[in-house]
């Protein structure tokens, strides 16, 4: 070390000095007790504030200091976490009075934890027009958690992918499909072809062929025999001809049969008119009857009267012998 | 015969040896001792500062003029230098920490990431050291340097006091530095972080205090509180604490260091130990 004493500061006005220095100290308070007061009111602490009590199974992820937010923007924080005696978490949550129009008596509220990132508390207000929350008001939350999907979705994958390994293992269905497919179309390229294919081997392919065959020559045969049929009956002799005759035949003797029915309605009328005229007589016969009968009773009468009086009287009483 | 020769030592050598061992075992003695004493006049000088703080009569008309100067000499020439060095750091910081988080996606987290890597972190560090290198590393080893060189009992004998008159202002000015250095460049690191997020605008003043209120709870601000305070005094009593150890020391037989080192490698360790104490309470 060197021996030199120091240079000390030249002595200055002291005043001077002193002021300089006021300021400094001024400063410094006045910065640490504006940093005080602005975080003091960064943290809320000159708010009305209304106490919101959630209720969740689960408070994993929720710290004090943490935001309640109401479509993205921040409307409570949560000033404590507590563990109810019937095992629930208790998240009291500040709500300033200024923002707490925003939450209603049906306001819901959820917390969502994401796969990134962290926990938030979310309220739904869907009828702004409800009664508004009343101050120290308990809700139970909804737990929206995406990191609880996974385990489900990872079981679902899994399962699929067994479900394909299956599919693809050398003895599977499918994999026995495709060699029945390959067997196929090796057989559609065999000397059957598709006939063979579709008939199960090259003999049933033959026979379908024999019968390809004659089926060709029956219909030759059948073409012989139509163009017989044709002439003999569209031929100058044929049938046709003759049933044409026949039918004109067969109109004159309609037309002669016609007359015959006309005279026979005829006929038919005189009868219509004899009958009138007999069922005329007929009732002239029952007046005739009725004086005959008049007549006779009359007769009968007076040969009773001549029995009577006659001294020739028979005796009337029946003797048995 | 030969072989028991080479193997029993000579007398001599076991002398030696055992010399060497003692010798060891003196050094190593005599080393912790030394530092347990300079911790001890660590202490000693902030319990010092502090009854002479709480005297009435620090702040006579001559102690006053003293304390005002190395107040103002102390802090006035670092602030412009240190926030203009603070602010290009945390430039930087924050520019990369912003591009970072909108690579990621995460931009609604670079706010509250800038502010706990710089102003809870890193310019409360810097700041320290800033003033303990250009300040009250040259203050201490100016204080040895009076008392070596007799200038303390010149003025004991004309009737003034040294420590009122010399090591009480420079302790104040030290920590009194480090607490305007660290307020200052926090607010400078929050305006640039705060237009570095959302630009030239007031509209997202309320979302940005929303979120300082919740990285500062209760416990992180008297962590911040309390660390500021104790990097101020660790800056502030150690250099000076060697002149506690007398004219002597400068010149004690077997120091390897010259005390200025000595000075910095204990403020170094202090400001360690209260680095990673702060980190332990705010992240544990």
């Amino acid at each position: 070390m060197s021996e030199e004493t120091p240079a000390t500061p030249a002595p200055r006005t002291a005043s001077h000095l002193e002021v300089k220095a006021t300021m400094l100290l001024i400063a410094l308070l006045l910065l640490v007790t504006g940093a005080g007061l602005y975080l003091a009111y960064a943290r809320g602490a000159f708010e009305r504030t209304q106490q919101l009590v959630l209720i969740a199974e689960d408070s994993e992820g929720v710290g004090v200091g943490m935001d309640m937010t109401f479509a993205g923007f921040p409307i409570g924080r949560v000033t404590r976490i507590e563990l109810a005696p019937d095992g629930n978490a208790r998240i009291l949550v500040d709500v300033p009075v200024k923002d707490a129009h925003w939450l209603r008596q049906s306001s819901v509220f959820a917390i969502q934890r994401g796969v990134v990132g962290n926990t938030n508390i979310r309220a739904y207000t869907g009828i702004l027009t409800d009664p508004p929350l009343e101050d120290g008001a308990v809700r139970t939350v909804l737990r929206g958690d995406a990191t609880a999907e996974i385990p489900r979705l990872m079981a679902e994958a899994r399962q699929v992918l067994q479900n394909l390994s299956a599919m693809t293992a050398s003895d599977s269905a499918l994999n026995a499909s495709l060699a029945n497919v390959q067997g196929f179309t090796e057989k559609l390229q065999g000397p059957g072809g598709a006939v063979g294919a579709l008939m199960g081997g090259d003999s049933e392919a033959k026979k379908l062929a024999a019968v390809l065959d004659r089926s060709n020559s029956l219909l030759a045969r059948l073409d012989g025999l139509v163009a017989k049929a044709d002439a003999q009956v569209f031929g100058n002799d044929g049938l046709m001809r003759d049933a044409r005759t026949t039918v004109t035949s067969l109109n004159a003797m309609l037309l002669d049969a016609r007359a015959s029915l006309q005279k026979v309605d005829e006929v038919l009328k005189e009868a219509k008119a004899v009958g009138e005229n007999a069922r005329a007589a007929t009732t002239d016969l029952g007046a005739l009857r009725a004086d005959v009968e008049t007549s006779l009773r009359n007769v009968d009468g007076l040969i009773n009267e001549l029995n009577r009086k006659w001294p020739f009287k028979r005796e009337t009483e029946l003797k048995l012998p | 015969m030969r072989v028991g020769e080479s193997i029993i030592p000579s007398m001599a050598t076991l002398h030696d040896i055992t010399e060497g061992l003692s010798d060891i075992g003196r050094d190593s003695l005599r080393t912790s001792l030394d530092w347990t004493t300079s911790w001890w006049h660590v202490i000693y000088a902030g319990a010092l500062v502090l009854v002479l703080a709480m005297s009435p009569s620090t702040y006579q008309r001559s102690a006053r003029a003293s304390l005002a100067r190395q107040l103002y000499l102390g802090t006035a020439p670092l602030l412009p230098w240190f926030a203009l060095l603070a602010a290009l750091f945390s430039v930087v910081i924050i520019r990369i920490v912003v591009v970072t988080a909108v690579s990621y996606g995460l931009t609604q987290y670079a706010l509250e990431m800038m502010i706990r890597v710089l102003v809870l972190e890193l310019i409360p560090l810097s700041a320290a050291l800033f003033v303990a290198l250009r300040a009250t590393l040259p203050s201490g080893a100016e204080l040895t340097a009076m008392h070596r060189s007799g200038v303390f009992h010149e003025q004991e004998r004309s009737g003034a006091d040294p420590l009122r008159h010399e090591l009480l202002p420079r302790v104040v000015a030290g920590m009194f530095a480090v607490q305007l250095l660290v307020a200052v460049s926090c607010l400078i690191t929050m305006v640039l972080a705060y237009i570095a997020v959302y630009g030239f605008t007031l509209a997202a003043f309320g979302g940005f205090t929303r979120t300082l209120g919740q990285i500062f709870n209760p416990a992180v601000a008297l962590i911040f509180a309390l660390k500021t305070l104790f990097f101020g005094m660790a800056v502030a009593l150690v250099p000076v604490a060697a002149f506690l150890r007398g004219p002597q020391s400068a010149s004690a037989p077997g120091s390897r260091a010259s005390p200025e080192l000595d000075g910095l490698i204990r403020l170094f360790a202090a400001i360690l130990v209260i680095e990673a104490v702060s980190l332990v309470g705010n992240y544990y």
